[in-house]
């Protein structure tokens, strides 16, 4: 199996998507139908965290399955945010630009500010800078 | 000295000429007018003769008209004789001594008396009867008595008297008888005076002779009384000529020289007068007046001389200070002003022209010199540019150093300064090396021009050439382009797998190469197209062979072919095929200096007259493949074996001990590639197919894919639309193209008839660089 997904929901709000292995045209697929049961889970204007500490690669194929999990969420008003890229990934998302670096956060603690921020803007009702 | 002069040649030679033309002329003038001088001498000394004979006989006559007289008086009176004879011996002065000699007879008278003159003058008598010696007996007396008329008695020496005496006697007849006789003695002296008293010229002398051929008298009296010579008798006997010459004169005063004697007779007696005149003195005047005009003359031509010698050397004047002149040419001193000529005559005329070759000759050596600094400019213009060339073409040895699977050794020499052979040889990549030898058409600065045109473009085309047909044919549309001048040249190209030996190889109407082993040498025949440069349309066909250790592969141009000897006889390709198989090593230098060598031998003599190039490729497969691929896959395109490849390459490149970073950068290009052509590739056929070869270089990981389907060059794919945020857009295409493009370091691509072929090059991160980024991505 060279790609594997755990997903973990910590609230109807937050939903971590683990990523194992590599993400290219042979496993986008694979990745795609799996993403069909979870987005449809995740609350309007919730965030879908896609943990990429273990994933090795990833090819074109992969980046346009990540932009449409990300497009969806935009639709439904939510988020995407990445957590911890790997350096070939990394360079992958640098040499297209895939997506916005604010939304990239290289661990927990950077993405757990991030959402505490997040919620107490929403709380308050007013726009706010990023982390 | 004298002559090297014209002047004094020509004055001397005219004196020579005029002494020798009056030498001739004198002569001959002199013949003439001696033969009239001698004919004028004989009739005056003829006349002197006649004269000197007329006056000796005059003189005689009268002594013999005395004695006459005498004897017709005595006849009738003989008593009175002694008294007659004194009388006329008085009157006579001629005569020296009168006799009245009568015969002894009763009635003769008793006394015969004799009347001489002394020396004093005065006169005597004596009786003759009375002498001792009776005159009756005595032969003058008888011989007397038998001369009634008279008759001159031999002369004789009287010694009473001592003197010659000569008698006339006249016979006193008497009835009929001779009585006695009269005897008139004359001396010789006295004949001799009157030789003597006779006009003469001088140097002439006179004689008489008398009848014996005795000289009565002579101007030599020495000579009196000598028998004249023989030769001078028989003449006067023989010719009774009035003249004779005699070769030898006999008179000892005329020194032996010859003599004209002329001769009269003297009437009344039988003798002869003659006078002799020295030849010498009859041509003595005509002598003189010759030598004197001769010398005249021989004056007046060495004035002539002399004013020939003046007249000359004025007019040759100019033609000495042309000489100097020219002597100033051959110097090479053209700088100089001649004086102008005085007249237009031959001198006039030849030192104008003088004159105007010396400009022309300057005139002309300037432009020889500026010719010569010309020729100059340009022949170190063509080092330069030869030179050039020479740095156009890679060196003449070449090793493989990576594999050492092969050696080339290459040698061109052109004709001239620079030539239209070439050859070049590269490393098309890690793995494949491009040779070609060619020749441009014509010779010289044009072809030498078209060559680097040629090598230049090869080397440019050659990257982007998948086989040797196909960049000839480049080649050949590059060529054709804006070619008026209908240059073309022959190539041909050869592509080697350094790891292989598999040679691939396409002519543009270039020679056969020659493949040599340990089987000999051959041709190897193989269809050729158009020479590059002539057709745009034309093809090339290919030609594979695989390269066998130990063989060598020789290019070479038709220098080496049509190489001629003297004899115009074409080196031709038995000769090539014989030397190469004679090769003493299998060495590719060996190879290509034996050849040339040969050819040079074989041309002695007659030049080289074409470029010559040769080019030994010596394949040894020498060393294990230190590039020996890594994989060399075939697969059908299918995402299934593009997957399985991808596993199997990045084992291959672990086991290599490739870094991850670049395994992955590899992973990843390799896959949009080979999905790329599995999804949009196919052209409408399930069974297109991928090649894969993959090696490790020095320094980068080489790539080669080739794919049969559609025709997609990833360098030309346009740029993706990136906005920072691949979520804007509901589809991005071309993200794979891209991450190729920034992932490879290098990449090319061509496509041929055989599909589409890319060539990828990937460079090993340096360690520490490498080492960096794994530390910051943790």
């Amino acid at each position: 199996m060279t790609f594997k997904l755990d997903t973990e929901s910590e609230s109807p709000d937050r939903t971590t998507l683990h990523l194992h292995g590599r993400l290219d045209a042979q496993t986008f697929n694979d990745f795609d139908r799996a993403m069909l049961d979870v987005l449809p889970r995740v609350r309007e204007g919730g965030t879908v965290v896609l943990d990429l500490s273990a994933l090795e690669y990833i090819s074109s194929a992969g980046l346009r399955s990540i932009a449409m999990i990300r497009r969806s969420m935009r639709a439904r008003g939510g988020h995407t945010l990445l957590l911890n890229p790997q350096p070939q990934v990394r360079k992958v998302f640098d040499i297209v630009k895939a997506v916005p670096l604010q939304e990239v956060f290289a661990n927990t603690q950077e993405l757990d500010r991030y959402l505490d921020h997040m919620q107490r803007q929403i709380a308050g009702d007013g726009p706010t800078g990023n982390a | 000295m004298l002559f090297r002069s014209i002047a004094s040649r020509l004055s001397l030679w005219v004196l020579a000429g005029s002494v020798t033309v009056l030498a001739v002329a004198g002569g001959v003038l002199f013949y003439q007018v001696s033969g009239q001088i001698l004919e004028q001498a004989h009739g005056e000394a003829t006349a002197l003769a006649n004269e000197a004979g007329n006056r000796i006989e005059q003189r005689l006559a009268r002594v013999a008209d005395t004695t006459q007289t005498l004897a017709a008086v005595m006849e009738r009176h003989p008593e009175g004789a002694e008294l007659m004879l004194r009388d006329a011996l008085a009157r006579n002065a001629d005569l020296s001594g009168l006799a009245a000699a009568f015969v002894p007879a009763a009635d003769n008278p008793p006394m015969s008396p004799f009347v001489d003159r002394k020396d004093d003058g005065s006169l005597r008598s004596r009786d003759l009867r009375k002498d001792s010696n009776p005159y009756w007996d005595k032969t003058w007396f008888l011989a007397g008595l038998g001369c009634p008329q008279g008759c001159w008695q031999r002369h004789f020496y009287s010694q009473s008297r001592k003197r010659e005496l000569i008698n006339y006697s006249v016979a006193i007849g008497r009835n009929g008888h001779p009585i006695g006789l009269i005897n008139a003695d004359v001396s010789l002296d006295w004949l001799g005076r009157i030789l003597q008293e006779l006009g003469k010229p001088k140097g002439a002398y006179a004689f008489v002779l008398d009848e014996n051929g005795v000289y009565l008298a002579h101007d030599n009296p020495a000579m009196v009384g000598q028998h004249g010579k023989p030769d001078l008798l028989q003449a006067l006997a023989r010719y009774q000529a009035t003249r004779v010459r005699l070769a030898v004169a006999q008179n000892p005063r005329a020194h032996g020289k010859p003599v004209w004697i002329y001769v009269a007779p003297i009437e009344g007696t039988r003798w002869r007068f003659g006078l002799a005149m020295p030849e010498a003195m009859i041509y003595a005047g005509v002598r003189q007046a010759f030598a004197r005009v001769l010398a005249l003359g021989l004056l007046a031509l060495l004035a002539l001389a002399a004013v020939t010698l003046a007249v000359t050397r004025r007019i040759l004047a100019p033609l000495r200070t042309l000489a100097s002149g020219a002597e100033q040419v051959a110097r090479g001193a053209l700088d100089f002003e001649l004086p102008p000529a005085r007249f237009p005559d031959e001198i006039g005329r030849l030192t104008h022209a003088f004159d105007r070759m010396r400009r022309e000759l300057a005139l002309h050596i300037a432009e020889l010199t500026r010719n010569a600094k010309e020729q100059q400019r340009l022949a170190s213009e063509l080092d330069i540019a030869h030179q050039i060339q020479t740095a156009l073409l890679p060196g003449a040895h070449y090793q493989d150093a990576h594999c050492e699977n092969f050696q080339l050794h290459a040698l061109l020499r052109p004709a001239r300064a620079v030539g239209g052979d070439l050859y070049s040889y590269f490393m098309l990549n890690e793995r494949r090396f491009c040779v070609m030898v060619g020749d441009v058409s014509d010779k010289g600065i044009p072809a030498a021009l078209f060559m680097a045109r040629t090598i230049t473009l090869a080397k440019a085309l050659a990257p982007r050439a998948r086989s040797p047909q196909q960049l000839l044919s480049m080649l050949n549309l590059e060529l054709c382009r804006n070619n008026d001048s209908c240059m073309f040249v022959s190539l041909l190209c050869g592509m080697l797998d350094t790891c292989t030996g598999d040679l691939a190889m396409a002519s543009a109407g270039h020679e056969p190469p020659v493949l040599c082993d340990a089987e000999g040498a051959r041709l190897i025949e193989l269809d050729t197209g158009a020479a590059l440069g002539l057709d745009e349309e034309a093809r090339y066909p290919a030609c594979m062979l695989q390269l066998q250790p130990g063989q060598t592969l020789m290019l070479y141009t038709d220098g080496i072919t049509e190489a001629t000897d003297a004899s115009l006889q074409l080196f031709g390709t038995e000769r090539l095929l014989a030397c190469l198989e004679r090769a003493p090593s299998r060495a590719a230098a060996d190879f290509a200096d034996g050849l040339l060598a040969e050819v040079d031998r074989f041309a002695e003599g007659a030049g080289q007259a074409d470029d010559i190039t040769v080019l030994a490729l010596n394949w040894h497969h020498a060393l294990a493949d230190r590039n020996a691929p890594m994989l060399d896959l075939s697969i059908n395109a299918s995402m299934g074996d593009v997957f399985d490849t991808l596993e199997r390459c990045d084992a291959a490149l672990r086991a290599q001990g490739v870094p991850s970073a670049l395994r992955e950068d590899i992973r990843l290009v390799l896959e949009e590639l080979m999905v790329n052509m599995v999804q949009h590739g196919h052209a409408g056929s399930a069974d297109r197919s991928i090649d894969l070869h993959m090696r490790q270089g020095d320094d980068a990981v080489l790539i080669e894919l080739h794919h049969d389907g559609h025709p997609f060059d990833p360098l030309q794919a346009p740029m993706p639309t990136l906005t920072g945020d691949l979520a804007d857009a509901d589809e991005v295409g071309g993200l794979g193209i891209h991450l190729v493009r920034a992932m490879a370091s290098e990449l090319s691509y061509s496509h041929d008839e055989q599909g589409n072929h890319l060539q990828l090059r990937f460079l090993h991160p340096a360690r520490t660089e490498h080492d960096h980024d794994v530390q910051t991505g943790h």
